[in-house]
Formats: C-alpha cells, structure tokens, sequence
C-alpha cells in the first residue's frame, strides 16, 4: 500500500509533462486513426446523387441505409441498378460462412503448425537448422506475383478448383511470417522452465504443448488476431481459385461495387457500405481476442 | 579442403560419425518432427515455384506460348533499363519515407497501450486501420486527398494552407502513399511490440520504480534491450514488405506521374501481366529477392537477431 | 423398329446427358442484369445449355484472364477488349469464328458502322460486335442557363487549335472566380476560380478517349497508320498544336491543374458542381445521371477544322480456344450478337448495342429516365464522324510510354513538342 502511493508520487512529481505530451500524441493518434472511418461511413450513409452535395460536410446529406442493404443483397437487382447501384446479387450471409471457414482453418492450422517449426527453430540443435530457418526466412522475400501462377496450376492439377481445400493450401501449413515471429518469442522464454518439464519426464511435445503454448499466450493470439485479419481480407488467391458461389468469400463478392470500367467511378457508397459491413465479424474477433490477451496477462502477473 | 581431407582422413571420419549422429540424435528427429508439416507446406508452395520461376528468368515467355530460352539476356536488357534504375530508386526511397515514422510510432502506441493507459477502446481504436484491406484503404484516401473535393485540403484551407495535390503531384504522390500504408500499419506494428512488451518481466520496471527511474530510463534501459527479438522481426518483416508495396500504387497512382511511384513490384505486375514479358519480370523478382536478402543478412547481423538479452 | 430403337436411344442419351455449363465473364457489374436476362432467354431456347456468368472489375478480369489461359482456366466466352484482343489473337488464345460464320450464314453487316471490321485481323475473326460508344459533351444545365448559354449554341460550337473557337469562348463565359468574374472579362482571376468551365485533364494516356482524341483527330490528325498500324504520329505537328492548345486551358484557368484531378477524376468534380462542361463516353451516360444532384443533359461535340469526331470504340464476345464446349459456346456468341438479345441488354438502357433494333430500345430506355441521349447516336451515325480506337500491337507498351509523356506535360514540366517527338521515337521503336 505504502509501496504504491509513492509509485504515484513519483510518477505525479517528475512525469505531468510527459503525461501531458504523451497523451496530447495519442489524441493526435486516434484523431488520424478514426478521421476516415468516419468519412467512409458517411460515405456508406449517402445516396450516390447526395455524395458530391457539400463534399467537404462531416455529415450526410440525406442519410439512408439503402446501400447497406444493397450490399446484404436485400434489394432486387432492377432496384439497385435504378439507384445507380452496381446489378449483382449478394448472398451475404452464404458468403459470410464461408469466409468464416476459410479464415478458421487458416488461422487453426497455420497458427499450430508454424508454433511447432518456431519452437523447433527457437530451441532444438539439428543439422541445417540455420539453413533450413533461412530459407524459410527467404520466402517472405519473393514477389507473390511469380508465386500465385505456379500455385493455381498445382491446385488445378490437384482438381481443387473451387473447393475449401484450395482456397486455403497455401496458407495451411505455413507462412513465414508466422513461424519467423513465434520463433522470436520462443527466444525469450526463459529455458528454466523447459528444463524442469524434462527432468519430470515430459517428453518433447509434452513440454511443447503443457508449457511453452500455456506461456505464449500473448504472442499466439496476437499472430492469430493477425492472421485472421489478413487472410479475412485475402482477395487475389480465392478471386482465382474459388469463383463458384459456394466457395466464395466476402472480398470477392463484394468487389463488385469497385471500378468496373476502364475510366469508370467505383461505386463509392456501395464499397464504403459494404467494407463496413465485411469489417464487422472481424471486428468482433478481434476483441474478443483482444479480452483472451488482457486475460493472459493477468494470469501472467499474477504468478 | 580436399586436399585436408587426404592428409587427416581420420579426423574427417570421426567428424562424419558426429554428424552423422547429429543428424540421427534424439533430438534431432523430434526436430524434424517439429518442423515437418511447415516444411511441406514451404516445399510445395514456396520452394518449388520459386525454383521455377528462376528458372523461367532465363527465358522469354510472354504466357500464352512455350517459354523460349535466351540465357543471361533478361539480366543484361535489365541492366540498361532506366526503368527498372527508377523503380529501384523510388523503391527505396519509399522504404526511408515508410518504416522509420512507421516503427517509431507503432512503438510509442505499443508502450501507450502497456504503460500509460490500458483502455480497451483506446487500443480497438489504433488497429482498426489493419482491417481494411489495402485497396479499401486506398480508395479512401483517394477520396480524403482529393485536392478539390477531399477533406484535408478543405481542413488545410481553414488554416490558409495552399490547396495540397498530393497523389497528383511528382513530388508529393510518393510520401503520400507511405503516408496511407504508416497509417494502415501503425497499429499492426504496435500491436506486435506490444505483444513483445508483454514479454518482460513486469518486476524489473517496479524494482527501477522503487530506484528512481523515470519513464524515459525505463524505456532506454529496460524496455528497448528486451524487446531486441521482436524489434529484430518488426524491422526484418516491415521492410520486407515495404520493398513489396503493391497494392496502394495500383489503386491511386499506378506509377504516375511520370513515373514518380513506379515501384519495382508494379513494374514486375506491369511487365508480367501487361506487357506479357514473364521472363523479365521474373528476371526482376530474382533481383529484388537478392537485394532484400542482402538487407536481412545485414540488418541480422547488425541486431544480433539471434540472442535474447533476458537471461 | 431398328430405327425406332436407335431414336428412343438416342433420346435417352440425350436426356441422361448433363447440362453444358458454359462460364460467360464480363466486368460491368451494371450490365450484368441484362445479361442474366439474355442467358435466361438462351436457355430456354437451348435447354442443354446452362449459361454461368461472372463479373470481375476491370484490373482483375485481365489477370484473371490470362492467368486462365496459361492455367487453362479461362472462360469459354468472354467480353473482350480492342486494346486487349490482339495479342490475346496473336497467341493462339482466341477461336477465329470466320469458318462458323461461313457454315451457318451469320450475317455480319447488321452491325452500326465499322464495328464488325474492328475484329478481324488477316481475314480471321475474333469477335462479334456487343456494343459501341462515342463521346459528346456532358453539360450542367444549372450553369448554362445561369450565364445565359443556349443548349442550342452549345451544340453547334466550333473549334481550332489557334484560339479554341467558339467553344472555347463558352468555356471561358462559363469559367468563374470567386469575385464573379467569368473568364472573358479583363479582371479574371485565374488562381481563385471556383466554377471551370470544361473538366477534363486527367486524359494522360496514350488515347485520350474522353479527353482529347476528338480535338486531335477534327484537326486532321490520326493516331498512326490504320488497322494493325507498325507507326504512330504522336510527333505530327497536328497533334502539338492540338495538345499544346489543350494543356494551355489548364494555365488560362478554364480547367483545374492536371495535379488536382488526378484524384477522383473529372467526373467526380463535375457531379460536385465544380465545372460546367466536360466531355466523356456514353458508358458513363448512367454515372452522370445517378450521381449528380442537378440536371445533366448531352450535347454534340465541338467541330474542329475537318468537322466532328468521336472515337469509336466497341466491345465484342470471344470464345476461347480451350473451351472444351466450342459449339455450345458459338451457340452463345451468335445469340449474344444477334437482335434478340441485343435488344433485352438495349432496354436497361446501360450501353448502346451494336444493331440499330437495340439501340432503339437504349433510347426508349434514357427517355423514359429523362434523358435525351441522342448526341451519342447522332455522332456515331454521321457519315465521317467516328473514327476507330487505334488498334495495334503492344498497346500497353504504348500506353504507359505515353502516359508518362502525357502527364510530364500537362504537369506542365516540359515542353511539348519536344516531349512528344521523343515519346513517339520510343513507341515506334517497339514495332522494329
């Protein structure tokens, strides 16, 4: 108790200006970080003939859902072209599923198989370690450009053409981002703890699994919060390899409402409408994700 | 070496059993176990068209026929392209606009978010940019930028600020399109220090409370050695992918103007699936890999990437 | 009996036969509903046949295209592209339909025009003709009438590279300041104008389709040597002069800075009230009208010294050679060409089709949002007064050489002629 209030003494004597400083930035911060929500929101709220009145007004001019239930596809195609929408069906909530599954498998598999080859990398001795992790290493460094042609001719040869199992191969067993990351953490883990498990008798997954997982909450759910995110908003691979509609995710049924001809607009209120609408789900994730850290955490500094 | 080996053939044979039992050890094969699913993966979808595209670099191939094969001449043609000198320019120089604003600032959020205020909503709020795609972002920013219609200029006009052009102008369109990714990235970066953070014993920053320290000590004394690791992948990673920066330059400037932000991987895009040239921009890819793997190895051995300071 | 036998056979075989799924791909997600329409109708006709459309914007229909044709992926039909199809024909990639044609008597003269030419290539055929587009003026009426401009003068403008012609003293009248001064009056202030009187400038490529194409080629100027051509003349003084006049509207203040439009585009500023004219394609007759929250209408071009032109640009259906359905597919082409369905995709009013029945339809369709479009019809039927997009090789070479010499000096950063001889040294010495 004694040992507290003198903490926040100190900190009251010597930090008030940095205080200041430092909140003063990160008011700057959230300024910048929410500024284009707000605008692409009252983008989404516009009819596309209010969108240019008073371009530089903070509020909707006429505000209406219209175009947020366009993009759920609730409004017949005839409704949506004579509102100066795009002509496209949505079938959101078929294709909210599936990137459900697409993304769940993706983080799963990769977030597990890449933990193992991290704490293999981070913590065993065998030959070619430092090569083989190089590598790796080196795959983040090739353009996906010359990656995805060879790619999709494998999946085609493979027959998986619009099934789950293309869709997410790539991403299944590894990036190098993943086990490059982890790889890091595992670094940090003090060894003490390891030892101990051996000299109980656990044996390599044992240990892997019972103590260096419980311990790496944090970063884990970070790499997964990030994985999510990414391979939520991963467009070209499933553009390419799931264009039937019982594959297909959200970024490729809603790219619809982007430029659609040479010199074309895209559809802005049908995009800004729909991006929020795709943003939410993974928003969701992410905080409750976010709360499983916080919870980590206190676990943590509590032992 | 071979001559080593005639002269001292035993001591090569004793270090071919260690090896040998290196490799066949316990601990090796758990090793191998451990990383077997990964390496599968990094094989089929990695290695394998890797090694083909290099390949193809020595072809021409414009897709749609039977690649044809002419040597070096790819790698030559590059070297007198002033292009492909461009694009490496202005790649580079959009690595120096992106990741310095962009790590220091994600590193201030991420000791914001551990030592100054632990609201939820304050950190929801710095990673909301990271969930909207690329293109998405860029088209909002196009809208924002816009030197007529967009809000900034307006917001600048109230200060009587002249009228920015920002995508539109030669000097400007670059740093504004680092600008868009440092603001779509800050909060990935934080978030990734932050998790870092969590990793240091939250003992040390009490007991240096107790001596005295203040915030800054703390961060220059504590916080900064041990987060090396993790500073180590931010750093390795996000110049990996600023050297990539793709998507933001197809979206808003493609290139333009005159050639201002033609960046090496719009330039590949440009010559594989415009221009049909597949054996040149693979030849361009092999490049750029090289390159980045000269600036990993450097940017390794000058952190010391592989040790840990918390022992 | 036998050949009773071999009839109820051959009905089962038939019956037990699965449907053909035929992929049809296009980009305009606004044409898609009248598409959907003409598979439907197709489909009855030929129910064997099941039609699977797919609609991809504009950058990743191309990849996807081609990443279909090495994967062998790509649609059986697909909605092709002046600008794209030659190589595409160059490589093998399209089915040449000159013989079908032949075998089963298609007409190709009901098309409008030339459009049938644009795809053949060495007595081969790519394509049959969808659809066309010209360009004509786009006008505010608001700002016409308030500085007291005709509709009727509007459209009976002239044009010269030397001083604009009439339409650039209309420009000029419809030019404002933020004093109200219009831009003939001695007190303009160029730097402070709030209302321009012609949007345009963000035409930096190597066709200026919307942009500046038709100033150039009413001024007796052509892109380069005709169909397939190996030479271009960007160098032509015709072409300075034109140009020259072109980015001078930008320093007299008329239209806004090439940097400030390169943003949102022309369009965008035009439906923010921010300029009273500009010209653009027919494609974009629906954009206009949707998006802005005044009265849009069309007039005709200006006419330059060699009288009105507009580019003329049409889309066509190919088929692909690796579709393992071709006959199926050409059973789909001819009716995507044909007046039955060209009249269904007239009467979303979207796009012009290629045969006259159609484009009737269009016009019903525009009239009946208010819309009188015939700018664009009267344009495209005037005798000389279309000329082709140019078609050649290595457009996308062209292109980007271009667009950077085109912006560096509608940037206002270099000198034309000069910029422009060395660019055309650099676009031919591709063809050598």
């Amino acid at each position: 108790m004694a040992l507290a209030s003198k903490q926040s003494q100190v900190i009251k004597k010597s930090f008030s200006w940095g205080y200041a400083v430092t909140w003063l930035l990160l008011a700057i911060l959230i300024i910048i970080t929410i500024l284009p929500f707000w605008i692409a929101l009252k983008t989404a709220l516009s009819t596309p003939s209010s969108l240019f009145v008073n371009p530089g007004s903070l509020l909707p001019t006429d505000a209406t859902l219209f175009n947020f239930r366009r993009a759920l596809g609730l409004i017949s195609l005839e409704e949506s072209v004579a509102a100066g929408g795009s002509g496209q069906s949505i079938n959101f909530l078929l294709f909210l599923r599936t990137t459900l599954i697409f993304t769940a498998l993706i983080v799963i598999a990769q977030t597990f198989f890449s933990a193992m080859a991290a704490y293999a990398f981070a913590r065993m001795k065998f030959v070619g370690r430092e090569l083989i992790f190089f590598f790796y290493l080196s795959a983040l460094m090739i353009p996906n450009i010359v990656l995805f042609i060879p790619n999709f001719i494998l999946i085609k040869n493979l027959g998986w053409l619009n099934t789950m199992q293309g869709m997410v191969a790539p991403f299944f067993l590894m990036t190098p981002f993943a086990v490059f990351f982890l790889r890091q953490f595992f670094l940090g883990i003090p060894k003490s703890l390891e030892e101990a498990a051996k000299l109980d008798g656990a044996s390599p997954f044992g240990t892997f699994w019972r103590i260096v997982l419980p311990i790496s909450r944090t970063p884990l759910i970070t790499l997964a919060i990030l994985t999510s995110i990414n391979a939520w908003n991963e467009f070209f691979w499933p553009f390419l390899v799931g264009k039937d509609e019982e594959v297909r995710v959200l970024t490729v049924a809603l790219q619809i409402f982007r430029t659609q001809t040479p010199q074309g607009a895209p559809d802005w209120t049908g995009l800004m409408a729909a991006t929020f609408l795709a943003i939410i789900p993974i928003f969701i994730l992410m905080v409750v994700l976010g709360r499983q850290v916080i919870n980590s955490l206190q676990f943590s500094g509590m032992k | 070496m071979g001559v080593k080996s005639y002269t001292r053939p035993k001591l090569e044979q004793s270090a071919w059993r260690r090896n040998l039992k290196l490799v066949f050890n316990q601990e090796s094969l758990t090793a191998w176990l451990f990383i077997l699913p990964s390496l599968i993966g990094f094989v089929i979808f990695f290695a394998v068209p890797a090694v083909r595209a290099f390949m193809i670099s020595f072809t021409e191939w414009n897709l749609l026929r039977a690649p044809k094969n002419v040597g070096l001449d790819n790698y030559r043609e590059l070297m007198t392209d002033p292009q492909f000198w461009n694009a490496l320019k202005v790649t580079g120089l959009y690595v120096i606009y992106n990741i310095p604003l962009q790590t220091v600032i994600g590193l201030f959020m991420a000791v914001v978010m551990d030592r100054v205020t632990k609201s939820i909503l304050v950190r929801g709020l710095l990673v909301l940019p990271y969930l909207i795609s690329n293109v998405v972002v860029a088209l909002i920013f196009l809208w924002m930028l816009d030197p007529l219609l967009g809000y900034v200029n307006a917001f600048l006009g109230l200060f009587g600020i002249d009228r920015q052009p920002f995508f539109g102008s030669v000097s400007q369109a670059l740093p504004t399109i680092a600008g868009v990714n440092i603001w779509r990235h800050m909060g990935f970066t934080a978030l990734l220090f932050y998790a870092g953070l969590q990793s240091i014993p939250k003992s040390l920053y009490e007991a240096a409370t107790i001596d005295g320290a203040n915030e800054w000590r703390m961060f220059r004394h504590i916080t900064l050695p041990l987060l090396r690791p993790v500073t180590v992948f931010v750093l390795v990673t996000s110049i990996i992918g600023s050297f990539q920066i793709f998507d933001t330059v197809a979206v808003t400037t493609q290139g333009g103007p005159v050639n201002a932000t033609r960046v090496i991987v719009w330039y590949i895009y440009e010559n594989a699936f415009l221009f049909f040239k597949m054996g040149y921009a693979t030849a361009m890819s092999v490049v750029l890999f090289l390159i980045l793997i000269v600036v990993t190895l450097l940017q390794m051995r000058i952190l010391r990437a592989d040790s840990s300071d918390l022992e | 009996m036998k050949k009773l036998l071999a009839l109820a056979a051959a009905l089962l075989f038939s019956a037990g036969l699965a449907q053909v799924k035929l992929d049809y791909w296009l980009w305009d997600a606004n044409q898609q509903p009248a598409y959907e329409q003409c598979a439907a109708v197709f489909s009855e006709q030929n129910p064997n046949i099941k039609i699977n459309i797919t609609q991809q914007g504009w950058g990743d229909y191309w990849t996807g295209i081609t990443t279909g044709f090495v994967s062998g992926t790509a649609p059986d039909v697909f909605t092709n592209h002046l600008a794209k199809y030659p190589e595409f024909a160059a490589n093998g990639q399209l089915v040449d339909i000159q013989p079908l044609i032949e075998r089963d008597g298609v007409a190709t003269d009901i098309y409008i025009g030339e459009l049938a030419t644009l795809w053949t290539r060495d007595n081969a055929r790519y394509g049959l003709p969808k659809d066309w587009d010209t360009i004509a003026i786009f006008y505010n009426k608001e700002m016409l009438d308030t500085a007291g401009v005709s509709v009727e003068e509007l459209n009976n403008l002239t044009w010269n590279p030397q001083d604009g012609g009439t339409f650039e003293e209309v420009v000029a009248k419809l030019t404002l300041d933020a004093n109200g001064n219009n831009g003939l009056s001695p007190d303009f202030d160029k730097d402070n104008v709030v209302q321009f009187g012609y949007l345009t400038v963000d035409g930096a490529d190597a066709y200026g389709q919307t942009q500046w194409s038709h100033f150039a080629v009413s001024n007796g100027w052509q892109f380069n040597d005709g169909l397939y051509a190996e030479e271009y003349y960007y160098d032509d003084p015709k072409f300075v002069e034109t140009i020259d006049w072109y980015a001078g509207l930008i320093d007299k203040g008329y239209t806004p800075k090439f940097s400030d439009v390169n943003g949102l585009g022309d369009n965008s500023l035009f439906a923010a009230g921010q300029g009273a004219l500009t010209t653009d394609g027919s494609w974009m007759i629906g954009w206009y009208l949707d998006n802005s929250p005044f009265e849009v209408g069309f007039a005709r071009l200006a006419a330059g010294p060699e009288g009105r032109k507009s580019m003329f640009n049409g889309l066509a259906d190919s088929i692909w050679v690796g579709s393992k359905n071709q006959e199926e597919a050409w059973e789909w082409v001819k009716f995507l060409a044909s007046a039955e369905c060209q009249n269904i995709v007239g009467s979303y009013g979207v796009v012009f089709p290629a045969i006259q029945s159609g484009v009737d339809a269009a016009l019903a369709a525009y009239a009946e949002r208010g819309a009188d479009v015939s700018a664009f019809t009267e344009q495209a039927l005037e005798p000389g007064g279309t000329f082709l997009f140019p078609i050649a090789d290595f457009a996308s070479e062209v292109s980007d050489i271009m667009t950077s010499a085109m912006e560096s000096i509608l940037l206002r950063e270099s000198d034309t002629a000069e910029t422009l001889a060395k660019a055309n040294e650099e676009v031919n010495a591709l063809f050598r």
